[in-house]
């Protein structure tokens, strides 16, 4: 009898903690109540595997939704895609539906983007950070898919003059001289981030040390926290993070230790105030906004469209107080001498 | 104990699961009702829905036979996960290795391959447990880790890596040879990507009950399951029907990776499964470690995952509850367990053993 009783209470347990990566939260999805009468125009966003609480990416993604639901007046649904299994049924329900545009975030979905936006030629299809991809890898651009591209080694850049500056001039709890990064998985949406940190701490501060590493693993905190615990006992004491889920836990081991962190794509300030510095932003919400805003008015264009510093598709967040006014000057002109072409940030990691 | 054993436990704990469900549901401020008309649609409302129902379900018919094996052995494979993984890179790495080989030649390679391997990742388990008495639990949860972090090295910077840029570090793609191919006609679901994996798996369900209750050796696994020492004064050695069922689990567990590439994804890349090893322990317990049971609860289970992802897009209510849902069956079942356990403490264990043959 203990056997018959321990077996299921040990499953219960043994679920919970093998497979709890869900991190519950529930949205709003306001299509359904403000949807006026006649042929609106729809939009139905997926996201990756990320899901929407991932105070980055996918957040930013469904906050350019829920901006472009208000302003515009379209209808908009969002999905969350739990496995990447999901992602070719996910579109194909928004297509099936026949809605007007529908949204891929991010570059993991570029071969489910190509298969489904070939098997519906007439819906429109924006995929964030990518282009369609055929089942070889092959990208192929389609007549009616835009690929929104971002200038991630830009934003990379800008905040890497921060890091170089207070890193060569040991400002506050930064001593050692030493810089590291985190990315998810080697892709070149988040390497070309890293490139453009490398690029400005390189140049600015060349005796810095430079660390970079990834946690596989866009979604699991723990991964990312136990990469930031290693960069850390390795002299690490400005971690940056490109890695969506994955990276929240790399701003909590700075957190733990007290050492600064800076975030990516969203502001991240508020994830814990007084560690991250700034953060690179990537302007997901902009470029989810637009190609809404493009469809809804006709003017939607397949292909690539890239969003940079020149058009502010990326920038820099907000400053934490520790950081000096000189290294917020430096920054400043970066981003000028950036707009202006004097400076074009690496795409190719330096320090792997 | 007839009771216990038929479908009417499980039914209740999945109903009991569906209104405490709902309780989460109302306190979200939704409303309950059409979150599942929304569930129960996205998962059956339309031919092609119910085809993705299905294929979300074979791997977890698979993974839940593997892990009803080994139960019903008395021992609790959680490591269905890593020797899906394994199945799966032996059945990428040979499918795209003998990528020219014609179809009648690759097929049974391919599938041999997710078998073995799943097999023999299986019984390290079971031979330690066998051999030294290792408690399986733990070897598998460690073995699934092993295989997570090999599987990245093998798919990113190892001898796996396809020179491509798919998105996520993969596999190359395997040979059009390997493929299973979708059995519906176009014609019939647009779209469907309902494939022949599915022949598989009822195969993989009638050589499990065949196994367990038309052979020696599976009259032996139950016997050593329901009482090891029993089963020793009977003259079955349990240590080595302990390594072998874990074998067996593991080629269960294994062939469920190799239909996911075969079948689903032509190749294997990080992220490949999303838990079906876990979602297994699930579908075994409310399937009653039954041939019908685990049929019945994989397809569930496949309903509530491709299901969940419409319900959010219809309704509006976040797809994490049908992980709500699904943990809630989990403790239902535990706590009649608990139940049943008091009840049959106060007996004295005088109860009738279930008839094992």
């Amino acid at each position: 009898m203990k056997r018959l009783l321990a077996v299921p209470i040990l499953a219960a347990l043994t679920v919970s903690a093998c497979g709890g990566t869900g991190s519950g939260g529930a949205q709003a999805t306001g299509g359904a109540g403000t949807a006026p009468a006649a042929k609106a125009v729809r939009i139905g966003l997926v996201t990756d595997v990320g899901g929407l609480n991932d105070k980055s990416f996918n957040t930013l993604a469904n906050l350019g939704r829920q901006d472009a639901e208000k302003d515009l007046k379209v209808e908009t649904k969002v999905t969350e895609s739990k496995q990447q299994a999901d992602y070719v049924p996910n579109l194909t329900s928004y297509a099936q539906q026949g809605y007007d545009l529908v949204i891929s975030v991010g570059f993991l979905m570029a071969n489910s983007t190509w298969k489904v936006a070939k098997q519906f030629p007439n819906v429109k299809f924006a995929i964030v950070d990518g282009a369609p991809a055929d089942d070889a890898g092959k990208t192929e651009n389609l007549p009616n898919v835009a690929n929104l591209f971002f200038a991630q080694q830009e934003a990379g850049y800008l905040v890497g003059v921060i890091a170089a500056e207070m890193a060569k001039a040991k400002v506050g709890k930064a001593t050692n001289n030493t810089v590291c990064s985190m990315g998810g998985i080697p892709i070149p949406p988040v390497d070309t981030f890293i490139a453009g940190y490398q690029h400005a701490l390189q140049t600015i501060s060349p005796t810095t040390k430079i660390l970079n590493g990834y946690s596989n693993d866009f979604v699991d905190q723990q991964k990312g926290k136990e990469v930031g615990l290693r960069h850390i006992d390795q002299g690490c004491d400005i971690l940056f993070q490109v890695a969506g889920g994955s990276g929240l836990g790399y701003i909590q081991a700075a957190k733990e230790k007290g050492k600064y962190a800076i975030g990516v794509d969203a502001d991240q300030a508020d994830v814990a105030p007084g560690v991250v510095i700034t953060s690179a932003l990537k302007r997901v919400n902009k470029a989810v906004y637009d190609s809404i805003k493009s469809v809804k008015e006709n003017t939607f264009k397949s292909g690539d469209t890239f969003f940079n510093a020149a058009n502010e598709g990326i920038g820099l967040g907000k400053l934490d107080p520790v950081v000096p006014a000189s290294a917020k000057a430096a920054a400043d002109k970066a981003l000028a001498d950036i707009k202006s072409g004097a400076i074009k940030p690496k795409t190719d990691i330096a320090v792997k | 104990m007839q009771w216990a054993t038929g479908p009417a436990v499980p039914v209740i704990s999945v109903i009991v699961a569906l209104l405490l469900g709902a309780v989460f549901v109302a306190a979200t401020g939704n409303d309950p009702i059409a979150a599942y008309a929304a569930l129960a649609r996205g998962a059956f409302g339309t031919p092609y829905d119910i085809t993705e129902t299905l294929v979300s379900a074979i791997p977890l018919v698979l993974t839940g036979l593997s892990v009803a094996v080994a139960f019903r052995t008395g021992l609790f494979n959680i490591g269905a996960e890593g020797q899906l993984l394994v199945g799966a890179l032996a059945a990428g790495a040979v499918g795209a290795r003998f990528a020219e080989l014609p179809g009648p030649l690759l097929m049974p390679l391919v599938i041999l391959a997710g078998i073995l391997a799943g097999a023999g990742y299986g019984a390290i388990a079971g031979v330690l447990k066998a051999a030294r008495g290792v408690n399986e639990v733990i070897t598998t949860i460690m073995l699934n880790y092993i295989v997570v972090f090999v599987m990245h090295w093998l798919l990113q910077s190892g001898p796996m890596t396809a020179p491509s840029a798919l998105g996520t570090p993969a596999s190359a793609r395997i040979g059009d040879g390997a493929i299973l191919p979708v059995i519906l006609p176009n014609e019939l679901v647009p779209l469907s990507r309902l494939h022949a994996g599915i022949l598989l798996a009822a195969l993989a369900v009638a050589v499990f009950w065949f196994l367990l209750w038309r052979t020696s050796l599976g009259y032996e696994l139950r016997a050593v399951g329901l009482g090891a020492r029993a089963a020793a004064q009977a003259g079955i050695d349990p240590a080595r029907r302990m390594a072998l069922v874990m074998a067996i689990a593991g080629a269960f567990a294994g062939l469920a990776g190799m239909i996911q590439v075969s079948g689903v994804f032509q190749r294997v890349f990080d992220g490949f499964s999303s838990g079906y090893g876990f979602d297994a322990i699930a579908v075994a317990l409310l399937g009653k470690n039954s041939p019908l049971g685990i049929v019945a609860a994989a397809l569930l289970f496949g309903a509530f995952a491709h299901g969940g992802a419409i319900m959010q897009s219809n309704a509006g209510i976040s797809s994490h509850l049908v992980s709500i849902i699904q943990a809630l069956v989990l403790f239902v079942i535990a706590a009649e367990a608990i139940v049943r356990g008091i009840a049959g403490r106060s007996r004295r264990g005088r109860k009738p053993v279930e008839a094992i043959a």
